[in-house]
């Protein structure tokens, strides 16, 4: 039985054969470790200085054929776990995930490179000629060589250049790289064997054996289209009612720290496909789960592919779900991988992210300048962690119906139009949940009339009794009512303007709890909403040109265009004969 | 143990872009050869979309520098030549005084040709002056051009590094012990550009070998 210990080489003073195991499974190890660390980006940016001296101690099993790699990544702690038998293959395949190119598609995955490192035991043993001591110093200085050719080879290979695309760039791409590591794998169909290429290094000598690295990769990799995801369909506004960065409501006195690490990926260039695919499985590091079908059951040794890539995302809360399409397939690779889904207990994920806000349903890199198109998703209320663990744990409940929805968090997918008594927060989400409807314009609308009410400081007990649409606003709204006497932002062309942020921002801190209370409020007495977006986006539109005075309590009737008119005028008038009386009484103030 | 030589394939370079290739070279070479504990360095081209690997030691980068820069300035003293750069590994032997030398012999067992040609173009007039005749757009060819060679190169480069890689792998058995398995220490090596005399490399190379008494293969 092979036992790999982690000790320093030639100082070890094990007998010889364990020497043997040690180079074969360090080298197993090292392997993996210059791999992984050149195709997936990993949670720590390891140090590539090439600074020996850096302040990091270079660990003694990190000396190993004397290449510092710095951090491991997470699977190879599991080696040992599951790599049993040392002369079994290792197998290592890079896989790249592509967004499906449809709206309710799933990512294509493919094996862009597929690695195997070995330790071949001949079948028939030769008479060993030279001293053992001897045979495995030159043994450990030829892998000494293998590896640093290896290292050197892996940026040559056309897949280091979106590698790096991936982990360099601040932009969010269309793709992803994940790997699998196991002791076997399906062959190649022919159609992909064409495409590809094989390298074998030169095999090194360990006798009774050899050590055996090739790889089989595709040769380019032009025709995947890989680029930038700019042209995605509607993104979540972060900067919205709930947003982390924007609301008031979101922070709450636990969370304060969280914020950030949870808006935003922490590696900002995560495809989003990956994120829904990974989000219920890989929590952790080192959380595995597999990834194709079910004929590569391990039995034993087959770990499932894991996808460090989604670390950064384990620690937010909710999943960095930008797009609606990731959304809508992220139930499909679930189901399809039918295989591991039992096997693997879906941990809650949030531990170590403070934050309760919502949405880190980020869009792409800077949240704050994200704008805000008719179409995006209604806002969800920051809520605590004990919603939000429940809703992930429950991923399989999410309806994947979502057809022409804007990007929603999965949470807010769900269509429970009850209200429920519970702490604010988690109420106030129950609420958003029940929010969801297909009436995007409804919900920009909604939230237009409610700034322009918020706007008139004795309107706000209009909203308290709306309905409908303007629900959608509520999060946002409701965080305004408080500090209404202080806005000074008179600019509602977008409710998701950056100028409302600041407003917001500046406001937010005091009374949450108040307006987190005046949103429950709200939520529970709001009707539901209302099914003519034309009325409400023609009705806010001319509100905003006429300053946005409106009357809160007609605020979410259904209205026609011809009434609306009707009470701009009406406020016209009003006007007109104020500005008339002030003047006046300037005017004679002037005189005395 | 026998002298093991790589040729490297011709590399057809402008002047400007010496120094990024060369570096690439030496530094992928040596890094291969450096056993001693190293936290190796990416270093991406700025001419090239390709990275390659360096040792991060002070001290060697500094060498490396200071050769390609005396060899820069022997190409601007010897325009439109084809010029070659012998990167040598050794060991050093103790070996008694002779009448020959007293010198410490150096036993090389691993020597890498790099082989240049590099192109002149060094004056912006000339090369304007060279498309004059075009008449549709001389700027556009010019630059499709230049497009199409530093694309020749880049391959030619890449084709250099695998081969090095190549080289690296298959041949292991004359790599002589590491001389000191602690700290970061490098099998000793020597650079050598040609002479900033007219002689040709070859010469250097005779004395050599009347140096070491060794016989060198050159292919």
């Amino acid at each position: 039985m092979f036992l790999p210990r982690d000790m320093d080489f030639p100082s070890n003073p094990q007998p010889e054969l364990g020497k043997l195991e040690q180079i074969v499974y360090q080298f197993l190890l090292k392997s993996l470790h210059i791999i992984l660390d050149s195709r997936v980006s990993s949670l720590h940016p390891r140090d590539r200085s090439g600074d020996l001296s850096s302040a990091s101690r270079v660990r003694k099993s990190d000396k190993w054929f004397n290449l510092v790699l710095g951090d491991r990544p997470a699977a190879l702690d599991n080696l040992s776990f599951w790599h049993r038998n040392l002369m079994d293959p290792m197998i290592i395949d890079v896989i790249l995930v592509r967004e499906g190119s449809n709206l309710v598609g799933v990512s294509a995955e493919t094996v862009i490179e597929r690695w195997v490192v070995q330790y071949e035991y001949p079948r028939v043993v030769a008479a060993q000629t030279g001293e053992n001591s001897t045979l495995y110093k030159k043994t450990y200085k030829r892998s000494i060589i293998l590896l640093r050719a290896l290292y050197t080879h892996m940026r040559l290979l056309p897949a280091y250049k979106i590698f790096r695309q991936l982990s360099t760039s601040s932009q969010t791409y269309n793709f992803d790289i994940i790997y699998k590591v196991s002791s076997f794998s399906d062959p190649f169909s022919r159609a992909d064997e064409e495409m590809m290429e094989e390298y074998s290094f030169t095999p090194v000598e360990a006798f009774p054996g050899r050590l055996c690295i090739s790889v089989t990769y595709r040769s380019t990799l032009t025709e995947f289209k890989l680029e930038p995801s700019t042209s995605l369909p509607p993104r979540i506004i972060t900067d919205y009612v709930g947003s982390p960065d924007t609301d008031p409501l979101r922070s709450f006195p636990s969370s304060e720290k969280g914020v950030h690490g949870i808006s935003f990926p922490l590696r900002p260039v995560r495809a989003p496909s990956s994120v829904p695919l990974q989000r219920p499985h890989s929590w952790t590091s080192g959380f595995h789960r597999a990834t194709f079908s079910a004929q590569n059951q391990p039995i034993v040794g087959s770990p499932p592919a894991y996808r460090p890539s989604a670390l950064p995302y384990d620690y937010s809360s909710p999943p960095a779900d930008m797009y609606s399409n990731r959304a809508q397939h992220y139930r499909m690779p679930i189901h399809q991988r039918a295989i591991s889904y039992d096997d693997y207990q879906l941990s809650p994920p949030f531990s170590p992210s403070p934050s309760p806000s919502s949405p880190s349903y980020i869009s792409s890199g800077n949240p704050m300048h994200t704008l805000m198109r008719p179409e995006t998703a209604p806002v969800s209320i920051p809520f605590p962690m004990t919603s939000r663990s429940s809703r992930f744990l429950s991923p399989n409940s999410f309806d994947p119906n979502r057809s022409s929805l804007p990007p929603l968090s999965l949470r807010s997918r769900k269509t429970e139009p009850s209200s429920q008594e519970s702490p604010c927060g988690t109420a106030s989400f129950r609420k958003i949940e029940a929010l969801r409807s297909g009436e995007m314009q409804n919900h920009y609308a909604g939230q237009k009339m409610i700034r322009d009410s918020r706007d008139d400081s004795g309107r706000f007990s209009g909203l308290l009794s709306s309905s409908g649409s303007p629900r959608i606003g509520f999060s946002r709204s409701s965080s305004r009512l408080s500090f209404q006497d202080d806005l000074d932002d008179n600019d509602f062309s977008c409710p998701f303007d950056v100028d409302d942020v600041d407003t917001l921002d500046f406001e937010a801190r005091k009374s949450q709890d108040a307006a987190v209370g005046v949103l429950v409020h709200t939520l529970r007495t709001a009707p539901p909403l209302r099914q003519d977006p034309s009325c409400y986006s023609s009705h806010s539109m001319k509100i905003e040109l006429e300053g946005g005075v409106t009357s809160a309590s007609g605020l979410f009737m259904p209205r026609k265009t011809a009434d609306a008119l009707e009470e701009l005028r009406s406020y016209g008038e009003m006007k007109d004969l104020l500005l008339s009386k002030s003047g006046a009484l300037v005017f004679s103030k002037d005189e005395t | 143990m026998n002298c093991e030589v790589c040729q490297l394939k011709e590399l057809e370079v402008e002047h400007y872009e010496i120094r990024e290739v060369l570096r690439c070279i030496l530094h992928t070479i040596v890094f291969h050869r450096a056993l001693g504990l190293v936290r190796p360095k990416d270093i991406d081209l700025e001419l090239f979309d390709i990275t390659y690997v360096q040792c991060g030691d002070e001290d060697l980068e500094k060498k490396i520098e200071e050769k390609i820069e005396q060899f820069i300035g022997w190409v601007e003293k010897h325009p439109n030549k084809k010029s070659q750069i012998c990167l040598s590994f050794y060991e050093v032997k103790n070996r008694q005084p002779s009448w020959f030398t007293n010198k410490i012999e150096r036993l090389y067992w691993e020597q890498w040709y790099v082989n240049w040609n590099v192109a002149q173009h060094p004056k912006a007039h000339s090369s304007k002056s060279h498309h004059s005749k075009v008449v549709l757009d001389p700027g556009e060819s010019a630059l499709e051009e230049t497009n199409a060679r530093r694309a020749a190169l880049e391959a030619s480069l890449r084709e250099a590094l695998f081969q090095i890689i190549k080289f690296v792998n298959e041949k292991k058995d004359h790599v002589p012990p590491i001389p000191n398995p602690e700290g970061v220490v490098y099998f000793p090596y020597e650079i050598t550009i040609p002479s900033s005399s007219d002689s040709t490399f070859g010469m250097d190379m005779i004395k050599r070998m009347l140096q070491t008494g060794h016989p060198t293969m050159l292919s």
